[in-house]
């Protein structure tokens, strides 16, 4: 983003995947509070679009059920073949049944926002220790 | 008093995504949907006022020009603001952060809609690939 690349340091950016527009809404204004820049989609194949697009992300929190020719899953799995850097953490209503073991997390709905925003938070500074969020 | 809020309607996330950023950067709270039904979705749930509506005219069923109607019937205090192409909502963008309560634009709403269109044609690259 034009803007944000003149800014240091550079917020950590949550690219969240929710085809739910009052859930999405929520956790997106939640997550701008704590601070982080948010780029909200509602298909997984809308957010593989952005990443393909060149724009750099540092987490994807998704839902397992969403609309288009990609789920939840199969974004997880195509972004580790070809962005294996950007952690992923998927969320449902349903357990999951099949290979939620390749992401760093799975979040259960209905999801405490601020847990859910603390875990992001963690997964982050795992990820590049010493840089701010 | 909190900053007011602007529900932005467009179906492309390589465009709404820039638009809604530019708003934010004027000093607006930005709400994204996908759709007009989506929009309609949001300003039914009531839970933040919006002042002004900024849609695609051609945002899914039902359209843009549809969803304009209904917010003048039952929100007659937000705007609507209609764009029938990328160029023209980025223009409309940048009339609606020179009204907005930042002091001054961030940038000019033309590095928008470059922005905009450096994503499309990255995207329209990927597709060809």
């Amino acid at each position: 983003m034009v803007p944000q690349a003149l800014l240091q340091p550079r917020p950590a950016r949550i690219l969240v995947v929710e085809d739910e527009v009052l859930v999405r809404a929520l956790i997106a204004e939640e997550l701008r509070l704590a601070g982080f820049d948010v780029i909200e989609a509602d298909r997984a194949d809308d957010a593989l679009t952005y990443i393909g697009a060149g724009e750099q992300v540092d987490l994807v929190f998704s839902d397992i059920q969403t609309p288009g020719s990609l789920d939840g899953l199969q974004l997880a799995e195509t972004l580790r073949d070809k962005y294996p850097d950007i952690p992923v953490i998927l969320t449902s209503g349903n357990a999951p049944i099949r290979r939620v073991g390749i992401v760093e997390a799975f979040v259960p709905k209905p999801y405490d926002v601020t847990q859910t925003i603390a875990l992001m938070s963690a997964i982050l500074a795992q990820k590049s220790p010493g840089e701010p969020l | 008093m909190s900053e007011p809020c602007i529900l932005i309607v467009e179906e492309e996330l390589l465009v709404r995504t820039p638009l809604a950023e530019y708003l934010r950067e004027c000093g607006y709270l930005v709400l994204e949907a996908s759709s007009a039904g989506d929009a309609r979705t949001l300003l039914e749930d009531g839970s933040r006022r919006v002042d002004i509506v900024l849609a695609e005219v051609k945002s899914g069923e039902p359209s843009g020009f549809a969803l304009a109607s209904w917010v003048r019937a039952h929100l007659p205090d937000t705007q609507v603001v209609l764009a029938g192409t990328i160029a023209t909502a980025t223009e409309k963008a940048g009339d609606i952060c020179q009204e907005g309560p930042a002091l001054s634009k961030p940038y000019d709403h033309r590095v928008v809609l470059d922005y905009i269109q450096r994503l499309l044609a990255a995207r329209d690259r990927n597709d060809r690939t």
